[in-house]
């Protein structure tokens, strides 16, 4: 007769698993009484449920040419600003740069009219002018990260007078390019009858979204992992944030959604320079300030290929692309961030902002 | 008998309308003479709500066909993934890591077929239409919903959408002049 034994590790490693997910509340605060703020800041303007964030600095010495942060649409500013140790905003703050983040609020039912007009040519323009008049400068260069990226864009191309420098990190700009699987899903739903039937997209269409990208790695692995780490304290408090700030999302207003998922998706009208946004027509060549594009080759939620046709539709003779081994996140709210990301684009802001 | 029904739930809808429409009439006057007021609208309201509920019917099938097709979708891609996985674990060794090199092997089978399934154009096609028919079937609900509110006094997400839409536009309009008045202040 033959026997089977069972490894004495495998065991061992069962039991150890086991063990911890019994004991991970002992260890692990819930995620709801976890504060994502992280560096200190004070509400500079405020405009309906917009709020433009000023952090305070860390160094004496400052760049001249304060940066706006136009943060996405989809989730929320927390991770920039994620913990002490991978925070954008403080890194950018000891590198002496003035920093000033737009929080687009919660949505509600009221707001579902709002739309891209509303977004750049009122709640960012009015921050941007906030800005220029608080630090007596005539420009200032603007940072906009995925979706958020799209609205610096825009922006830049339609008001280029306010802006002396773009950072686009991880824009969506050229729908059809997108290789995605959320780009094939928004392909294929009728938004006209989503935006009609129920205003406002809601967080759950978000959260479908981002479940099917990696849903067995992101599902299941990441989970083991917080287990096996259970006793890891900044591993299981960056896990925590981390989650935290994934399941907050809020609305998006309909309209917006609306002329989003259409014009930039569906008919990827905004690389073909036929976008209208408030009546008038964005032109990219239009964009002709320094621009530096950040992408992560590993980007699962804004394909390389969606980013980069940028840097060959803008008028800009200053253009630099730079390109990271790395993911969505990753490259804004990591060790790799910490150490090469932000470093590279605060020498670029630097040179370009005496 | 209407005579271009196509289908039994066209005329299945045919009937249950034509007794509601009739009975209605028929029992207009008697209604009128013993319920006063308001109490006449119920009868109105409950033919309103039975229509939409027997137009619901067609999206209620459209839907449970997509969601069907979405589960076997999601189905096939798990049966063909652990198919592959299953021909891929006499190559992994039978040591002590075996069971992490099985866990790797199955994640990375299983990421890159329900990838693949989800980049996919039927995967997207069918997704779009289970959503537009779940749309419809909140429409059909929204519509009995009014119906209730009518009943009741109380504004219509129609009604309640107008007001939004006119405090958007004032809203606009005072944050353009707010930036005029600005721009001559500082003239």
């Amino acid at each position: 007769m033959q026997h089977e034994f069972i490894d004495p590790k495998l065991v061992e490693e069962f039991l150890s698993f086991t063990k911890n997910v019994t004991e991970a509340p002992k260890f692990v605060p819930a995620p709801d009484e976890i504060t994502l703020e992280s560096t200190p800041f004070d509400v500079a303007y405020e405009e309906d449920k917009v709020r433009l964030l000023h952090f305070r600095p860390l160094v004496e010495k400052q760049v001249k040419v304060p940066l706006v942060i136009s943060y996405a649409v989809i989730n929320r500013y927390h991770i920039l600003d994620i913990q002490s140790k991978k925070s954008w905003v403080r890194k950018l703050l000891e590198e002496g740069i003035n920093v000033y983040m737009i929080d687009w609020g919660t949505p509600t039912n009221m707001d579902k009219y709002l739309d891209f007009d509303d977004y750049v040519n009122s709640y960012l323009d009015s921050c941007v002018d906030f800005v220029r008049k608080e630090s007596d400068v005539d420009s200032i260069s603007l940072q906009g990260y995925c979706t958020g990226g799209t609205l610096a864009t825009i922006y830049a191309s339609l008001h280029p007078h306010k802006v002396r420098n773009l950072v686009a990190t991880a824009p969506v700009i050229d729908g059809w390019k997108d290789t995605t699987v959320v780009s094939n899903v928004t392909k294929h739903i009728d938004v006209d009858k989503i935006v009609d039937t129920i205003g406002n997209m809601p967080p759950e269409f978000m959260y479908y979204c981002f479940s099917i990208l990696k849903p067995f790695e992101q599902g299941l692995e990441k989970y083991y992992k917080f287990f096996k780490n259970i006793n890891d304290k900044d591993f299981v408090d960056n896990f925590l944030r981390v989650e935290k700030w994934l399941n907050d999302t809020p609305p998006i207003p309909g309209e917006l959604f609306r002329q989003w998922i259409k014009d930039v998706y569906q008919e990827n009208l905004l690389i073909q320079n036929k976008m209208f946004v408030g009546g008038k027509q964005i032109d990219l060549k239009k964009i002709t300030m320094p621009l530096l594009i950040q992408i992560a080759v590993g980007d699962h939620l804004v394909s390389p290929e969606c980013s980069m046709p940028l840097y060959y539709a803008v008028g800009s003779q200053d253009k630099t692309v730079r390109i990271y081994p790395t993911g969505h996140v990753g490259m804004i709210a990591s060790a790799f961030s910490q150490k090469k990301v932000v470093p590279e684009m605060c020498e670029w802001l630097k040179e370009r902002s005496k | 008998m209407s005579q271009d029904a196509k289908s039994p739930l066209e005329y299945y809808k045919h009937v249950s309308l034509f007794w509601t429409d009739l009975l209605h009439l028929m029992s207009g006057k008697p209604i009128a003479l013993s319920a006063v007021g308001p109490m006449r609208n119920y009868a109105n309201d409950l033919k309103k709500v039975v229509t939409e509920t027997i137009d619901s019917y067609e999206h209620m099938v459209e839907f449970n066909q997509r969601l069907a097709e979405y589960y076997k979708q999601l189905s096939e891609a798990w049966t063909d993934a652990q198919k592959k996985v299953d021909s891929k674990v006499p190559s992994i060794p039978q040591d002590a890591e075996h069971l992490e090199a099985y866990k790797r092997v199955w994640i990375d089978i299983f990421e890159n077929d329900f990838t693949g399934l989800f980049d996919s154009e039927k995967f997207g096609q069918n997704y779009g239409k289970m959503v537009s028919a779940e749309l419809e079937l909140t429409k059909h609900w929204e519509n009995i919903l009014n119906v209730i509110l009518q009943s009741m006094k109380l504004p219509t997400r129609k009604e309640i959408d107008e007001v939004y839409k006119e405090m958007h536009e004032l809203r606009k309009r005072v944050s353009k002049l707010e930036k005029k008045e600005n721009v001559k202040n500082a003239a």
